[in-house]
């Protein structure tokens, strides 16, 4: 018991362990006259053992503050953490409905019909992870995982170059004086820093996500991984649905903890499916109802007329809104018309 | 487990050309390798014509934009068009004289298939057919012509049938995208389409990729076995064809009465569009199908 390792007088340490304080962090969160009280002892000797003791918490050196439990934080030091970092889909409104973009430590669902450019967006992130911190970025690496086949090497070029450019411009807008800030970024570098693996079955989708542990521990400055889709593998026929649950619900636990344990972002790119609701057939994301509680945020693209919509489904922390943008030449952008005013829901 | 090194690849994916510049402009190239392209069309506008002309521009050297490779070409519906194909590939050989040594109808090996069932229990066969090339050249191009006639007479219209079939999609095009990737294959599958009844509202009217809508021959269609087969494709190429009346694309108006009773000028337009591709913008292309080959025209 760490009481026990206290440097007090025996009767002190004998009425502290009857009264159940046994460890330091229970000590840490009291006021002296509380203890004294409890304790039925003066002031001062309580204040006395609380000296100690927050002494011997210090030497400790636990991490976590006053939690019984590794790890554990209160929402109070959680609040004054290090604002937490987000990657930018390189369209405002986008970002804007995202608080900023695609937070770490999180895990992102992005689902939609075909064509919508879940792909586009998907490229878009890994190139914009890698953006230096001096313009505002993570200067992270990227994992990309495809399993359907859909990454095209000239299209990431084409996007990284792009990115490059409107960095260049706002080196020359802003940076004018800053003569050592200059862009050394070339696209093959972005390529070089996007780790990409392809998987053909959902066995080998398991075992890579298993893998990604020890990967990027070795790589420590991956800030995002993306999965472009979670889904195709697993829509062929399994006898055992319930099978399938459980392989998934793993996925998702596995993929959390490495959004929390490593800060990075987590994307998940899905297809959709039709579902009877109501009476009536409506499009939903696929995997089923079991896998929609996995996810922390959920954003559905949808088409409107001749427009790309996002629309935050689900996030405990933004509230449901839609935003348009674009597909083009140099990735996702603010879309050119007019629909640029966002949509509360 | 080691990522590929995107660098290490060529910077441009491998293209299969179709035959005719402006074509590939279009297409950026041409039908890529290692992925799946599905062209859609209604029943006459060109997709089996396009096919046989890509199985013949495979076997042209990279340096033409061909993969110099034999093509696998499984057909479902009618029996092969091996007149047709005799009639492109002399129109071929006597274009590209120096490159074509043996008939290049040699390298197009035909299989039929005849339900969706019998077309997963032969890919075993078809690996190992890939891997152990007979010929000079390896198969570069598998052509599937069509993917529809498969699934649309084996599968009654309940549930549990819905969805057996549903998950055969994914089966299969989990199949082929893996011996795309394990031998730098391009797969073609082909298409064909149903008509759109009703308001395009809710899910009967789903957009799909970047056109509002898919006409052809002034029908709104859409591209048959639904949403399901959409996700396990990788592009999607429209075909349609519109009869118009000559002379009206000038802004001329056409007295029909005037042309000798019943008799007016007609001519079919055919045209190529992109629905959608991770690689390509929007963008359409018109063609015409002539006795040697199909081509683009540009105006």
């Amino acid at each position: 018991m760490e009481v026990g390792r206290l440097p007090i007088s025996a009767s002190q340490r004998g009425k502290l362990i009857s009264a159940g304080y046994t460890t330091l962090s229970s000590l840490s969160s009291i006021s002296p006259s509380y203890l004294a009280r409890d304790l039925k002892i003066s002031d001062n000797e309580a204040a006395e053992i609380m000296r100690v003791a927050s002494h011997g918490h210090r030497l400790d050196g636990s991490k976590g503050g006053c939690g019984t439990v590794n790890g554990a934080q209160t929402a109070w030091d959680m609040l004054h953490e290090e604002m937490i970092p987000r990657i930018t889909t390189s369209c405002a409104d986008l970002d804007n409905i995202l608080g900023g973009g695609i937070n770490c430590k999180e895990v992102t669902e992005i689902g939609g019909v075909p064509g919508i450019g879940k792909t586009q967006l998907g490229i878009q992130l890994a190139v914009n992870v890698q953006i230096p911190v001096d313009y505002g970025g993570l200067g992270g690496k990227a994992i990309y995982i495809d399993t359907e086949g859909s990454f095209m090497v000239e299209r990431a070029l084409q996007i990284a170059e792009a990115c490059i450019e409107d960095m260049s411009e706002f080196n020359g807008l802003l940076r004018k004086d800053f003569q050592a800030c200059q862009l050394k970024m070339h696209p093959n570098n972005i390529l070089e820093n996007i780790f990409y693996f392809r998987v053909c079955s959902y066995t080998e989708q398991i075992a890579l996500i298993n893998y990604l542990d020890k990967f990027i521990s070795e790589h420590k400055d991956v800030k995002i991984v993306i999965v472009d889709s979670v889904t195709f593998h697993f829509r062929q026929d399994f006898d055992d649905m319930a099978l399938r649950t459980r392989l998934l619900s793993g996925i998702a636990l596995k993929l959390m903890k490495l959004a929390k344990e490593f800060s990075l972002a987590v994307v998940l790119l899905n297809q959709v499916t039709t579902k009877y609701i109501d009476g009536s057939f409506q499009l939903t994301l696929a995997l089923g109802d079991s896998w929609s509680h996995s996810c922390t945020n959920r954003v559905i693209l949808y088409w409107n007329g001749n427009e790309r919509y996002a629309y935050i489904d689900k996030s405990p922390s933004l509230r449901s809104a839609s935003a348009c943008y674009s597909v083009t030449s140099k990735g996702i952008r603010n879309s050119a018309s007019n629909c640029k005013r966002i949509k509360m829901m | 487990m080691t990522p590929e090194n995107l660098l290490q690849r060529p910077l441009a994916t491998q293209k299969c050309t179709l035959g005719c510049p402006v074509l590939d402009r279009c297409l950026g190239g041409g039908i890529p390798c290692n992925s799946i392209t599905e062209l859609v069309a209604e029943s006459g506008c060109g997709k089996t014509q396009l096919c046989l002309q890509l199985a013949l521009s495979a076997q042209l050297p990279p340096s033409l934009g061909g993969l110099s490779a034999s093509s696998l070409y499984i057909h479902t519906e009618f029996s092969f068009p091996s007149r047709r194909l005799h009639q492109l590939s002399h129109a071929f050989r006597s274009s590209h004289p120096l490159i074509f040594g043996n008939d290049p109808c040699d390298s197009i090996f035909v299989h039929a298939v005849y339900s969706a069932d019998h077309l997963f229990d032969i890919m075993p066969k078809i690996e190992s057919f890939l891997a152990n090339p007979r010929t000079q050249f390896p198969v570069k191009l598998i052509v599937i012509d069509s993917i529809a006639a498969l699934f649309r007479s084996d599968f009654e219209n309940t549930p549990v049938e819905l969805k057996r079939r549903s998950s055969l999609f994914f089966k299969i095009s989990g199949k082929l995208k893996s011996l795309a990737k394990r031998f730098g294959l391009a797969v073609v599958v082909t298409n064909q389409v149903v008509d759109l009844v009703g308001p395009s509202e809710g899910l009967n009217g789903l957009k799909v990729g970047n056109l509002a809508s898919l006409v052809s021959s002034g029908r709104r269609v859409c591209a048959a076995l639904g949403l399901s087969w959409a996700n396990c494709v990788n592009s999607r190429l429209f075909l349609s064809r519109n009869e118009e009346v000559v002379g009206e694309e000038n802004g001329l108006v056409v007295d029909v009465n005037a042309c000798g009773g019943d008799f007016v000028p007609r001519r079919t337009r055919r045209r190529l569009h992109v629905v959608f591709a991770p690689h390509l913008p929007e963008s359409s292309c018109e063609f015409v199908i002539t006795r040697e080959r199909v081509f683009g025209v540009e105006r």
